[in-house]
C-alpha cells in the first residue's frame, strides 16, 4: 500500500515540479527581457520567478525523497547526488541527478547573490537553460506511465514554452543595442516620435 | 623684497610664474612632510569634482578600507572633465600639473598606497608626460587617457575605464573606497582637490578656501570664457558681469539656474548657494546673456545630457530622452501639446534615486530650475513670440557623431 502512496507521490511531485521549472523559466526570461505581466509591476514579476523557483525546488526534494525511500526502485541516498550510479535506470535517473544538483547550484548561489561577484551568479544562473532539459529528458524517459493522453499533451506543452521562451529571450538580446548606443537611439527615436505625435516606444537597457 | 625661498601662502591655484618643474619648487618649495589627515580634517576641504564630498572622509574611509582587507589601496587623480561647460580641470592641468602630482604624491604616501593614475583628457597627456619625467615621486604615476563622455568622470565608471572595462557607472555598493580599480580601495579626487591639498600642506590658509570657477558670459556681444581663482563666499555678482544678463547657471550641466538679479546677491559657498536650490557643483558660472532662449539653451543641454546617458537604467534611458524631447517642443515659440508641461513635471518626479549614478538626478534639478526661471519664457512661447534674438549657441554642446 505504502508503496501506491509512495510512486503516486514520487510521480505527481516530479511532474508538477517540471511544470514549476518551466515556469520558472519562463518567468525568467520575461525578468531578462523587462516585459510585464498584464496587471503585475515588473518588480513583482521577479519575485513570482524567485518563488515559483523556490517551490519548485521544495517538490524536487519530495520527488527525490520518495524515490530514496520507496524500496520497489534502487535508488539511494548516494545516487540523488552523484549521477548515473542508481540500480534503477541509471541513465535515465543519472540526468534527473545532474538536474537536481545544477538547481541546487543555481538556488545556493541565487540566495548568496548579493555576496558573490555578479558574474559568477550569472554564469550559473545561466546553466539553468542545461538544467531545464535534462529534467524534461529524465521525466520521459524514468517515467514509467506516459503513454499518452493528458500527460503527454502536458509535458509536450511545457517543451513548447520553455522553447518558445527561450529563443524569444535570445532575439531579443540581439535587438538590444550596446549600452554605448542605446541612450543616443533612445534620444532620436524619442524625439521623432514627439515631434509627429505618434506613441513612444519603451527602450530596454539589457 | 624678500626672496622666493619660503612658499607664497597667498599663491593662487593658477598664478605660478609656470608649468615646469623648475618654477614650481622655486614658488612653491619642497613638499613637506606632514599628518594629512589632520591637517585635512583641520582645512575642511571639501572635494573640488562636483558632489562637494568632504575629503578628510574620504581618506578616512579608504585608509580604513585598506587596513580592513590588507591590500594597498590605489589613488587615482581625476582630471576627466566631462561637463561640455567646464575647463578648470584641463587649465589647471596646463597651468599647475606639479600641484596635482605633489597633491597625489601627498595621498599616496599617506595611505601606502602602491599606484596612483592621473586620468585627463588624451591631448594633455603629452605634455603630462614630460612634466613626471622630471620628477621622483616614490610612487610612480601612469597617466590613463579618458574618452570625452559627460559620465566618464563619474568614479566608478573611471576605475572601471582603467580596469579596461567599458567605463560604466555602477552600483554604490561596494562603493570604490572599498572596491575600485583592481578591486582594491581607491581614492579618487579630482585634480582640484590634490592641487589644494599640496597648497594645504605647504602652510597655506586660502587654499581650502578658495576655488577654481570657469566663467562663461559675452561681454558687449562677445563670447567670454575663462577660469579664475576664486575665494569662497564671493558673491556670485563680483565674479560675473551681469549688467546684460537674464538669468545664471550655477555649477554646470548638473546645475541649477537662477536669477541674474537674485544671483548677484548669491555668495559661493555650499551654505549660501543651498537655499536657493544650487551648488557649486563643477565650478561652472554662466551668465546667459539677454538676447537668448533659456528654454532653447537648456533643450539643446538636456538633449546632449539624455544622449550621454549610460543606457544601464530603464528610468535614465526612457525618461531623460522624453524629458529633452518634451523640452524641445516647449522651446519652441508654439502652443504645445495640451498636458505636456504636467507630463515632463510628472515624468521628473520619476526619475530621483532610481538610477545607479545620479545623472538623472541632476538632469532632472537642472530642468526644474528651467521651469522655475524661465516661466515667463514659456508664456510668450505659448502666445507665439520668443526673446531669442541671437542664433549664436551660448551653452556648448559637443556635436554627437552620427
Amino acid at each position: 500500500m505504502t508503496g501506491v502512496v509512495l510512486w503516486y507521490l514520487n510521480r505527481a511531485t516530479g511532474i508538477t515540479s517540471l511544470v514549476l521549472m518551466t515556469l520558472t523559466v519562463v518567468l525568467g526570461t520575461v525578468v531578462r527581457r523587462h516585459g510585464r505581466i498584464p496587471g503585475l509591476p515588473r518588480f513583482a514579476v521577479q519575485g513570482l520567478h524567485r518563488n515559483v523557483g523556490l517551490l519548485s525546488a521544495l517538490l524536487l526534494v519530495t520527488h527525490v525523497g520518495t524515490a530514496i525511500v520507496d524500496s520497489y526502485v534502487d535508488i539511494g541516498v548516494s545516487s540523488s547526488f552523484v549521477p548515473f550510479v542508481a540500480g534503477y535506470r541509471p541513465f535515465a535517473v543519472g540526468l534527473g541527478t545532474l538536474a537536481v544538483d545544477l538547481l541546487l547550484l543555481v538556488l545556493v548561489t541565487s540566495l548568496l547573490r548579493n555576496h558573490l561577484p555578479l558574474r559568477l551568479w550569472k554564469a550559473v544562473h545561466l546553466t539553468s537553460y542545461l538544467l531545464w532539459p535534462l529534467a524534461f529528458v529524465h521525466g520521459i524517459t524514468a517515467g514509467t506511465d506516459l503513454g499518452g493522453g493528458w500527460l503527454l499533451v502536458l509535458v509536450i506543452g511545457c517543451a513548447a514554452a520553455a522553447t518558445w521562451a527561450s529563443l524569444a529571450a535570445l532575439a531579443a538580446r540581439r535587438n538590444t543595442p550596446p549600452s554605448a548606443e542605446r541612450a543616443a537611439a533612445a534620444v532620436t527615436v524619442t524625439s521623432d516620435a514627439f515631434s509627429t505625435g505618434t506613441p513612444v516606444r519603451v527602450f530596454r537597457n539589457g | 623684497m624678500t626672496a622666493m625661498t619660503a612658499p607664497s601662502l597667498t599663491r593662487g591655484l593658477l598664478d605660478g610664474p609656470g608649468p615646469s618643474f623648475g618654477d614650481h619648487v622655486v614658488v612653491d618649495g619642497p613638499l613637506p612632510v606632514v599628518d594629512l589627515h589632520t591637517l585635512v580634517q583641520e582645512a575642511a576641504l571639501m572635494g573640488r569634482g562636483g558632489a562637494g564630498f568632504p575629503t578628510a572622509t574620504k581618506l578616512r574611509s579608504v585608509a580604513a578600507a585598506a587596513a580592513s582587507t590588507r591590500r594597498a589601496p590605489v589613488v587615482v587623480a581625476n582630471g576627466s572633465e566631462g561637463e561640455p561647460a567646464a575647463a578648470k580641470d584641463a587649465t589647471l592641468l596646463l597651468l599647475a600639473p606639479h600641484l596635482v602630482f605633489d597633491g597625489l604624491a601627498l595621498v599616496a604616501g599617506s595611505l601606502g598606497a602602491t599606484t596612483a593614475y592621473l586620468a585627463a583628457d588624451p591631448a594633455l597627456l603629452p605634455a603630462l608626460s614630460a612634466h613626471l619625467a622630471d620628477r621622483s615621486d616614490p610612487v610612480g604615476v601612469r597617466l590613463h587617457p579618458v574618452a570625452y563622455a559627460f559620465l566618464s568622470g563619474e568614479e566608478s565608471a573611471l576605475c572601471a575605464a582603467i580596469d579596461g572595462k567599458p567605463a560604466l557607472p555602477r552600483t554604490k555598493f561596494p562603493p570604490v573606497r572599498e572596491r575600485g580599480v583592481g578591486g582594491r580601495p581607491t581614492l579618487v579626487l579630482n585634480v582640484e582637490t590634490l592641487a589644494r591639498l599640496a597648497l594645504v600642506a605647504r602652510g597655506s590658509t586660502l587654499a581650502a578656501a578658495s576655488m577654481l570657477v570657469t566663467r562663461r558670459m559675452e561681454i558687449g556681444g562677445t563670447p567670454w570664457v575663462d577660469v579664475v581663482d576664486v575665494p569662497l563666499g564671493t558673491p556670485v555678482g563680483d565674479v560675473l558681469r551681469l549688467d546684460d544678463a537674464q538669468a545664471v547657471l550655477i555649477g554646470g550641466y548638473a546645475g541649477t539656474w537662477v536669477e541674474a538679479a537674485e544671483a548677484a546677491q548669491l555668495r559661493l559657498d555650499r551654505d549660501s548657494l543651498a537655499p536657493a536650490g544650487a551648488a557649486l557643483g563643477a565650478g561652472v558660472l554662466a551668465a546667459l546673456p539677454a538676447d537668448r532662449c533659456g528654454l532653447a539653451e537648456t533643450a539643446r543641454v538636456v538633449g546632449h545630457l539624455a544622449g550621454e546617458s549610460a543606457g544601464q537604467c530603464g528610468p535614465c534611458l526612457n525618461g531623460l530622452p522624453r524629458i529633452a524631447a518634451a523640452l524641445e517642443l516647449l522651446a519652441r515659440p508654439l502652443t504645445p501639446p495640451s498636458g505636456l508641461l504636467r507630463d515632463v513635471k510628472r515624468w521628473s518626479g520619476l526619475l530621483p534615486g532610481r538610477g545607479a549614478c545620479s545623472h538623472p538626478d541632476a538632469t532632472v534639478r537642472l530642468v526644474a530650475s528651467t521651469l522655475r526661471v524661465f516661466s515667463d519664457e514659456l508664456a510668450r512661447h505659448r502666445a507665439g513670440r520668443c526673446r531669442g534674438r541671437s542664433a549664436r549657441p551660448f551653452l556648448p554642446v559637443p556635436g554627437r557623431p552620427q
